[in-house]
């Protein structure tokens, strides 16, 4: 039951011709990175080393930048797997006569795999402590470097095999590593601008910010971030093998230091920007020979600019770039500035048919739910639920009294500790919410969960994840895929549409940061109702909204009532929720303790007593 | 048997230490001091260096821990507090102490030279039999010292204002600020704290490692170690338990695998630790042995 969109087009020409211009530029960037790669392929070896040691290092950033800045998932790991691809190259390479190539692809698969490992494990703990343990993993594996000497030669290393060369036919190209790893990093950076120019990077960054959110909306993001952590691994890997044929492999090139160093570089350069870690890479790794003096007092230099980089800079040198462009630009008029907040336009339907039927199936059945924190008292006792198809169901009861627990349990961020939850008759209190998303479930959050740093559009767009096939796979090709093009517009296009539903139309350009909680509230339903869901649990809907925006928030609730969206909305505001319930059920301490029509609730002495106070 | 748990312990107490110092830190402001090690190595050097141009042991030794107070306090001026202003969760600190503990170490090179240089031996050149085995003086000295450390700030860490500050102000710090706790206060006097920590192992383990501007690396990383295997990262004291049990499984591979075994073996000890909690084995998530909770509401 998808709300009806009415189609509207208009800026399709003007797009066009955007579109023309920067397919010209970029195919001008093209050249002149070729140009300028066939000038190192052919220049002194001094130049080469410099540079490819930057673009070897730039891999590793954009590996970094990857999982930190997409997914906020500090690795200090890229050193360990920069450290595996080098040491795995050189070893097969120079003792069993492997074929350089083949070896890409093994290393690629195996660092990947081994990505994913340390991923899976790691992602047990989150924030600093994976920092940490992706950091003992590059300690533990320099330790084995270091003490394995008989395999890796220990703290001397091993000399790197020879970089195979080009076929007579192509030699006036010059150095054949040179174009190997320009173009690693040429298709590193392009598989990183597609990800960003896909509906994936949205997801990502709700998966960074606002979990539950990105959970609710379909997206299995264990595995993603699993999966996203794997490619991340096997980028650094085959960074590893670019370096092997540059000298000399050794510990020292791998250890925990170098993980920090990448981590400096990605800070420096812009964090979550697309070549902001190649700019970091390329002033870290040329800073020693561009400033020639005494090597301790180098080193101090180094320090000192490192912390006032992260001082000064905190996002770093493109961020301030972006920044300062655009100011030039004039900023993007905050067109509709305080019409918006308070005037919304009441434009969807605004006549609520209580003509629902009222013995309709039951949709959403909750038997028997036990569920405590902890070690602590039991917060859901005996609690059964039933909800019937096109109902508005309302929960209420006092602080504690368990009713945001119950609704995580039907959506499921919680597992209940006993009984069943059934959604449409199938038994889902075993599946993870992304699941119950499928079956068309769909919740908003009491504290609206979403991406500040991105557009109401693009935080919309999140709520379509499961609504369009196969986002992760086509991520990394997504603008060059016709497909993707005509998808993305699409999704642009739905979501743009639900903002306006809902009455948020003003504000699709801004960052969620800047827009005022109400429509922060509305954005949410919006990636809600986007989805067109049969089942809505609206956790505390109209926390924080004037009295204004709770009568248009009302309107818009009884208008998806009339499409037939079932809803389990959880409120304290009575005279908002009243009006607009079929059957409302009453919490306190855990347990039921009425469910009936609002009028039988409100006249129930026990209620009055517990909870309206009067 | 005993001798290699005796210096295990000796020099576990070391790591404990450290380990200490870096979780003091992290205690109040949450974030991993990566200048720890250059702390002690501060300590060391300027210790060596007076003692050397004859000033008594005593007055060197105050003198080195004042410098490592100082440092120490300067690292939290410089490059944390600056992070911790402008975002609280950002990860910009494990750049801006790394920087910090670059400029130290490569500075102490610089002034220093890379050499090592002699330390005063304080109680080293005492023998004491135990048993079987044998310690020195200043291995005793360090024992007891890191017990007295380790103790004296659990005491005042659960039974002083002080010590209840510190948690406010890790917990929230605008909150802690807005019930009237000087947060800037607070953690300046727990880098204080922590330097202070970090210096003492440097005078305990100085008359056998002699002063190397090169220490603090060697030194941080085991303290780090300490503080993940212990858990000291929810409580500073764990630290020292795991600084312990790493000083014995070092010493301890030492004697029954072969001479180089203390190079890798605490590593191993460190992954299977971390595989089984990953917060530490004395962290309330251990699965295995989680400490008593009030557990008076259950049934």
């Amino acid at each position: 039951m998808a709300p009806a969109f009415d189609t509207q087009s208009g800026t399709a020409a003007p797009r066009l011709r955007i579109g023309r211009w920067r397919a010209a530029g970029l195919a001008a960037v093209l050249i002149a990175y070729l140009a300028a790669t066939a000038y190192v392929a052919h220049t002194d070896l001094g130049l080469q080393s410099l540079v490819l040691v930057a673009a070897v290092f730039g891999i590793l950033a954009i590996s970094l930048d990857l999982v930190a800045g997409m997914l906020g998932l500090y690795s200090l790991g890229q050193g360990g797997f920069f450290g595996i691809g080098a040491y795995a190259t050189t070893i097969l390479a120079n003792d069993y006569g492997w074929n350089a190539f083949g070896l890409l692809a093994l290393v690629l698969a195996a660092t990947g795999l081994i990505g994913m490992a340390v991923g899976a494990m790691s992602l047990r703990v989150s924030g600093l402590y994976f920092a940490i343990t992706t950091f003992i993993f590059t300690l533990v594996l320099t330790v084995l470097a270091t003490d394995m000497v008989t395999v890796t030669g220990g703290l001397q290393g091993l000399l790197g095999p020879a970089f195979p060369d080009f076929p007579a036919s192509l030699e006036w190209l010059g150095t054949p590593l040179v174009w190997c790893i320009m173009l690693a990093l040429l298709a590193c950076l392009g598989l990183v601008w597609n990800i960003r120019h896909s509906p994936l990077y949205p997801i990502l960054l709700s998966i960074r910010d606002a979990e539950p959110f990105a959970e609710a909306a379909g997206a299995r993001t264990a595995a993603i971030k699993v999966g996203v952590f794997g490619v991340s691994a096997a980028m650094a890997g085959g960074a590893g093998w670019l370096f092997s044929f540059l000298g000399v492999v050794s510990p020292s090139q791998f250890d925990w230091s170098v993980s920090l160093n990448v981590l400096v570089m990605v800070l420096i350069g812009g964090i979550n920007t697309s070549i902001g870690p190649v700019v970091g890479a390329m002033f870290v790794s040329m800073f020693p020979n561009v400033v020639n003096i005494n090597p301790w007092l180098q080193e101090i230099v180094y320090g000192a600019l490192s912390i006032l980089a992260i001082t000064l800079l905190p996002d770093g040198v493109v961020g301030i770039a972006r920044r300062a462009l655009a100011r030039r630009a004039g900023g993007i008029a905050p067109a509709a500035e305080a019409a918006s907040a308070e005037a919304m336009p009441t434009a969807p339907a605004t006549a609520a048919s209580p003509a629902s039927p009222t013995d309709s199936e039951v949709i959403v059945e909750c038997r028997g739910i036990e569920f405590g924190y902890g070690l602590g008292p039991k917060v859901l006792r005996n609690v059964d639920l039933a909800v019937r198809r096109g109902h508005i169901h309302g929960l209420i009861g006092p602080n504690g009294s368990g009713k945001s627990t119950l609704a995580n349990v039907i959506s499921g961020r919680l597992t209940p500790h006993a009984g069943e939850v059934l959604l449409k008759g199938t038994r889902v209190d075993g599946m993870p919410a992304s699941s119950r998303s499928r079956l068309g479930l769909r919740r908003t959050f009491q504290a609206a969960q979403l991406v500040k740093e991105l557009t109401p559009t693009q935080n919309v767009m999140v709520g379509l994840f499961d609504r369009v096939p196969r986002i992760v796979g086509r991520a990394p090709l997504w603008p060059m895929l016709a497909s993707g093009r005509r998808d993305l517009a699409a999704m642009q296009r739905r979501a743009s549409e639900a903002l306006s539903l809902v009455g948020a139309g003003d504000w699709t350009a801004r960052q969620v940061a800047d827009v005022p909680h109400g429509i922060e509230q509305l954005t949410q339903l919006a990636s809600v109702c986007v989805a067109g869901p049969d089942i809505i649990v609206l956790d505390e809907p109209a926390t924080g909204l004037s009295a204004k925006e709770v009568r248009h928030l009302a309107a818009i609730l009884a208008n998806l009532k009339t499409q037939g969206v079932t809803m389990i909305i959880i409120e304290h505001q009575t005279r908002f929720l009243f009006p607009l319930c079929d059957r409302v059920t009453v919490l306190n301490a855990g347990e039921v303790i009425l469910t009936g029509s609002a009028d039988e609730v409100r006249a129930d002495p026990v209620v009055r007593q517990v909870y309206l106070g009067e | 048997m005993l001798q290699f748990v005796l210096s295990g312990v000796a020099i576990g107490s070391i790591y404990g230490l450290i380990g200490m110092a870096l979780a003091i830190s992290f205690y109040v402001t949450r974030i991993i001091n990566f200048a720890q090690g250059e702390l002690m190595m501060v300590t060391v050097m300027v210790t060596a260096e007076l003692a050397s141009s004859g000033y008594p042991v005593w007055l060197a030794a105050l003198a080195g821990l004042a410098c490592s107070c100082i440092v120490g306090i300067l690292s939290y001026v410089i490059a944390v507090r600056p992070i911790l202003l402008s975002n609280r969760f950002s990860f910009g600190w494990l750049v801006s102490t790394l920087g910090f503990a670059v400029i130290v170490e490569n500075a102490a090179a610089y002034i220093w030279g890379p050499t090592s240089q002699a330390f005063p031996p304080i109680l080293n050149g005492i023998s004491l039999p135990i048993g079987g085995a044998v310690l020195t003086a200043q291995q005793l000295l360090a024992i007891v010292t890191a017990a007295v450390l380790a103790a004296g700030f659990e005491i005042v860490r659960r039974y002083t204002l002080f010590g209840k500050l510190g948690m406010a102000t890790a917990a929230d710090p605008e909150m802690a600020s807005a019930i009237g706790a000087n947060t800037t206060i607070v953690a300046i006097v727990a880098f204080a704290i922590s330097a202070i920590y970090a210096g003492i192992a440097g005078l305990l383990i100085g008359p056998s490692t002699f002063a190397n501007p090169y220490l603090g690396d060697t030194f941080g990383t085991y303290g780090f170690i300490a503080m993940m295997i212990g858990g000291g990262t929810e409580r500073p004291i764990a630290a020292m338990f795991g600084g312990l049990l790493l000083g014995v499984c070092a010493e301890g591979a030492n004697a029954l695998i072969n001479s180089q075994a203390s190079d890798w073996f605490p590593f191993i000890v460190l992954v299977l630790i971390l595989i089984v909690s990953p917060k530490g084995l004395f962290s309330t998530s251990n699965p295995l042995f989680r400490p008593r909770r009030v557990a008076v509401t259950r049934g």
